[in-house]
């Protein structure tokens, strides 16, 4: 069982490490690999070229019982190799297949993902969006980390001109667009508002109007749009899983 | 600390672990846990199983360390492609379907390789795929970014974009196209 053509292993292969893929698609893909180091090749090369995308992340850091638990599993995978196998929940459930020792660290997590099957309760409110210019020319990427921070990042920066101003703008679904504030169209800017998840709310597009020095005075847009995206929501994951099971 | 001692130093600390060396394990989470929680914590969105993907991830990095030698890749990347496949597969895997993840694992930590020589500078390969990223267009630096730091499906990124799926799987598809070419010339 071999996926023949060339072009189709690596588009495959690019979208399994970029992570578009379905469950379904992706685990027959997985499937495919095992059998077939050329493909394993083609994933090492497509990781090779997108995990250092993950290198301007912003670190986070676990809490300290995520190493106490590592140690104990590699300290408890000795013991338990010795002991051949241990009856566990998994058993118990009807689960136990082809579970290997180490799995079950994973299994731990899904189940611990059924038993928190309520809305979770911390959800940063998250969104992204890709301003462009009207030819597509990708300008602005804007990203909301916490809930009063907007992260804009310049990827073409305009020439200062002290003349003009570059306002950011969330435009609802219905209504006018409200503003956001000036941002520095020359550098990454971020824009720390109280209320700011409010004025977002029922956002659908953010755009850059140019204005007089100091932003419009009038409250709405006065100038020409130079770029403008649709916003990408994050909703939570997690109260999609259910739906799955 | 250079870009290049860094990676040395991890893949030497890879290395160590490889013969069983606890204390440069200890040394290797320290260095790297707070890139690959972020990693994890963006896909899966929820503290405690963020923590147990890192924690099972570790746990198969310390199991799979003495391949790792014969890897072609950069530690990070080698690293980060394991969390990252980790946190996929608990978003994308209904309940049941918990066996072979080892195979799985033992198999993709086998690749074949080439020497030390071609571990990249990882400050570089970044450097270099955020200019190709630049070179895209808005709707292809949207959705691939959206699949790439959030782990959204391609249906999850058509539903957030409020996008039909086939437009969605062709900026992707060109997208990923485009970086090839940037990124291979």
């Amino acid at each position: 069982m071999k996926l023949a053509k060339p072009d189709l292993r690596d588009r495959l292969a690019a979208e399994f490490v970029l992570g578009t893929m379905n469950g379904r698609t992706r685990r027959r893909f997985q499937e495919y690999m095992k059998r077939d180091p050329a493909l394993q090749s083609d994933v090492s090369r497509w990781e090779a070229h997108l995990m250092p995308l993950a290198g301007r992340m912003a670190a986070v850091d676990p809490p300290a019982r995520v190493w106490r638990r590592i140690e104990a599993a590699l300290d408890g995978s000795r013991s338990m190799a010795a002991a051949k196998a241990k009856p566990g929940l998994l058993q118990s459930l009807g689960l136990w297949r082809a579970v290997g020792l180490g799995a079950t660290a994973l299994a731990a997590v899904l189940l611990v993902t059924v038993a928190s099957l309520k809305p979770p309760v911390e959800q940063e409110p998250m969104l992204m969006a890709v301003l462009a210019e009207d030819n597509s020319d990708a300008r602005v990427y804007i990203e909301q980390p916490k809930s009063n921070l907007l992260m804009v990042k310049m990827i073409k920066p305009w020439k200062q001109n002290p003349s003009l101003a570059h306002e950011l703008w969330v435009i609802p679904r219905n209504g006018a667009p409200r503003s956001l504030g000036v941002i520095n169209a020359a550098t990454d800017t971020k824009i720390s508002l109280a209320g700011l998840d409010s004025k977002l709310a029922d956002g659908a597009l953010l755009a850059v109007s140019l204005e007089p020095p100091g932003g419009s005075p009038s409250g709405v847009p006065t100038g020409k749009v130079v770029c403008k995206g649709s916003i990408a929501w994050m909703p939570p994951k997690t109260q999609k899983a259910p739906a799955q099971i | 600390m250079s870009e290049s001692t860094g990676n040395d130093r991890l893949a030497g600390l890879l290395a160590q672990c490889g013969l069983g060396d606890r204390k440069a394990f200890a040394d290797l989470y320290d260095a790297t846990k707070s890139k690959l929680f972020a990693v994890s914590l963006r896909i899966v969105r929820e503290r405690h199983i963020a923590e147990e993907v890192l924690q099972d991830s570790f746990v198969n990095i310390w199991n799979n360390a003495a391949k790792y030698a014969t890897a072609k890749s950069a530690p990070m990347t080698w690293m980060t492609a394991i969390v990252r496949n980790r946190s996929l597969d608990i978003v994308r895997r209904p309940l049941v379907e918990v066996a072979d993840e080892d195979d799985y694992f033992a198999l993709n930590a086998e690749d074949q390789a080439p020497g030390p020589q071609e571990q990249l500078a990882s400050l570089r390969d970044q450097v270099r795929i955020e200019r190709c990223m630049k070179g895209l267009d808005a709707e292809q630096l949207q959705t691939i970014s959206l699949a790439f730091f959030h782990g959204l499906s391609h249906s999850e990124v058509a539903n957030h974009l409020g996008r039909p799926l086939g437009t969605v799987k062709t900026h992707i598809r060109r997208g990923l196209q485009k970086l090839k070419g940037c990124l291979e010339s």
